[in-house]
């Protein structure tokens, strides 16, 4: 019976942590200044949840990237909403 | 009393390989994760105290439930976690808050709103099985120790 729970064990922990390395975002878009699109032009976004808030489910794009200042790619999904000065 | 004791150590592993996937995950992306519970309809302010809660918390009950001797904390543990994140879970989906934020954790983070709530339900339903078997076990070990005492 040991040998069976021991085994299960040690699997259940191995593919855990090995599921969440594998699973690691590898190309994090997050990690860079977020920037959303007024319809004219993109404007820094500021902090997640501080600046500003991405709503879902939506299939629009909430933030976008860059790495040049001209080209910009989607980073995260959702409706875009600043977040008024006060704050939540 | 052996299928009994397979299903103890199947539902304490599947409840080890979510906490610890979805911490290790948490850790992995911190800032992300920052990010995301800054995104939650919950006050920024209880956000340094979260993201290090959390974490630890679903760590500390994976680790109690390897052990025979806590396993038992360890199901309770888990119910309550997890039936927070249910009642999170609905309360969202009945649209409680302002608004609907993102999900968190690893691929989990992939699953909508109901689906995440249907997986919480599944792992709240493993920990009161886990509960109820490993209980069951323990009063037969005690029935036993003092059965055997009194011949």
């Amino acid at each position: 019976m040991n040998k069976i729970k021991w085994t299960f064990m040690t699997l259940a922990i191995l593919l855990s942590i090995g599921g969440a390395f594998a699973t690691r975002p590898r190309c994090d878009c997050f990690q860079s200044p977020q920037y959303y699109f007024n319809g004219a032009s993109y404007n820094l976004a500021g902090q997640l949840g501080v600046q500003y808030n991405c709503w879902v489910p939506s299939a629009n794009t909430c933030t976008y990237t860059t790495t040049d200042g001209i080209h910009f790619i989607a980073c995260q999904n959702g409706n875009y909403q600043a977040v008024p000065n006060i704050g939540k | 009393m052996f299928k009994r004791q397979v299903l103890l150590e199947c539902a304490a592993a599947l409840l080890i390989m979510l906490f610890l996937y979805a911490s290790v995950s948490k850790f992995l992306d911190f800032k992300t994760f920052t990010g995301e519970m800054n995104n939650q309809p919950l006050p920024n302010s209880w956000t340094p105290f979260l993201v290090w809660f959390i974490p630890c918390s679903e760590i500390i009950i994976s680790v109690a439930l390897v052990a025979e001797r806590t396993r038992l904390i360890g199901f309770y543990g888990s119910l309550v976690l997890m039936s927070l994140f249910t009642l999170y879970s609905m309360a969202i989906l009945l649209h409680f808050f302002a608004f609907v934020p993102c999900s968190c954790g690893g691929v989990i983070k992939k699953l909508t709103w109901p689906q995440h709530l249907v997986f919480n339900l599944f792992f709240v339903t493993i920990s009161i099985g886990g509960i109820v078997l490993q209980r069951r076990k323990y009063f037969k070990s005690i029935f036993l120790t003092n059965k055997n005492s009194f011949q």
